[in-house]
């Protein structure tokens, strides 16, 4: 466990060295992510040594975002004052990227 | 008191303690509409009213707690990895659907949100929506949005591709249980990848997949075309 730990954070370590160093627009744990994808591709480390902790953190993921939720309250009345769109915005777009998504692999599934 | 709910033990057991009970309220309750990060969101808010503590005082503990999100992204490269070996056959399909399907997703909120005229904050905040929380904070970071606004409105579109997302599909046609999964994960992340699972093993495993190939996409090219859009629209 805490080697596979180990090993997450020298990946997040890295990426966010890059994004520090090379500024660019992407965040560094997604770096890291693409990193440790990639490190496993080319079979740079092995899969056994990062799954324990990987598989905790992926199972534990909803928790380590609820204080961003609560973070919410403190913007209410900006949410209030918009709420009109937002709304619209989440419904119409969550359909239509659904429905494309769908409709797109289901036709090129057919070929 | 202020002083000692300053203590980061105290948002960190309060966040725990309120993830805990909204797993035992699901036992009891177990509807489909219980989602339990919004569940447990409103648990704690609603004792920080209570006992008049304010957001900051909270977070001293709570960030710690947060911190383990970056971690967590690593690890969805990891999980990435895994379950890459199951979509090969399917892989350009698989793509092609993620790609088109979570730029349109993206482009439309934005488009909207302009042409609306709502302040550009909320459409920096908002731009992410489909995308995996932890991700999608980090994106709206980047977007100089406001994260705690990406966090809740990507819950809710979570909750509403999971409880409407596979009828819908039904209704306009689309039946392939490997398209549904990918269309649920595209649109709905980790909290449409739940339904997903529910109607079978590969709609869930594609599910997953999509969710974090649009993690990816989304985090790579926001920047560019939120950017992009706002030069030329308004």
């Amino acid at each position: 466990m805490l080697k596979s730990l180990i090993y997450i954070f020298c990946f997040l370590f890295l990426g966010e060295l890059i994004h520090y160093f090379l500024d660019v627009p992407i965040a560094g744990n997604i770096i890291g992510m693409l990193l440790i994808f990639l490190a496993l591709f080319f079979k740079l480390i092995k899969l056994k040594d990062v799954k324990p902790a990987s598989d905790f953190l992926v199972k534990y993921l909803v928790v380590f975002f609820i204080p961003y939720g609560v973070g919410l309250m403190v913007y209410a009345n900006l949410i209030a004052e918009y709420w009109m769109p937002v709304t619209i915005v989440v419904l119409l777009s969550t359909l239509l990227s659904l429905y494309v998504t769908g409709a797109v692999y289901q036709k090129l599934d057919k070929k | 008191m202020t002083v000692f709910f300053s203590l980061p033990i105290f948002g960190v057991t309060l966040t725990l303690l309120a993830y805990f009970i909204s797993g035992k309220l699901k036992e009891r309750i177990g509807r489909i509409f219980f989602n339990r990060v919004f569940v447990s969101v409103v648990l704690i808010i609603v004792v920080l009213l209570m006992l008049n503590i304010d957001f900051e005082t909270y977070n001293n503990g709570a960030k710690y707690i947060s911190f383990f999100l970056g971690p967590s992204v690593v690890a969805l490269g990891v999980f990435l990895y895994e379950k890459l070996e199951e979509v090969k056959n399917d892989l350009k399909v698989f793509l092609i659907a993620v790609f088109v399907g979570g730029l349109i997703g993206m482009i439309s909120v934005i488009l909207i949100l302009i042409l609306w005229g709502t302040p550009d904050i909320i459409s920096r905040s908002l731009a992410a929506k489909s995308v995996t929380t932890p991700i999608a904070i980090e994106i709206t970071k980047i977007l100089e949005g406001i994260p705690e606004i990406t966090a809740g409105i990507v819950i809710i579109t979570g909750i509403l591709g999971n409880a409407f997302g596979s009828i819908v599909l039904k209704k306009l046609g689309v039946k392939n249980k490997k398209a549904i999964g990918t269309a649920l994960g595209t649109a709905a992340h980790g909290i449409g990848t739940a339904k997903a699972f529910e109607i079978s093993i590969s709609a869930g495993t594609y599910s997953g997949l999509a969710m974090c190939f649009n993690g990816l996409i989304t985090a790579l090219l926001a920047p560019y075309i939120l950017n992009w859009l706002f030069i030329y629209i308004h």
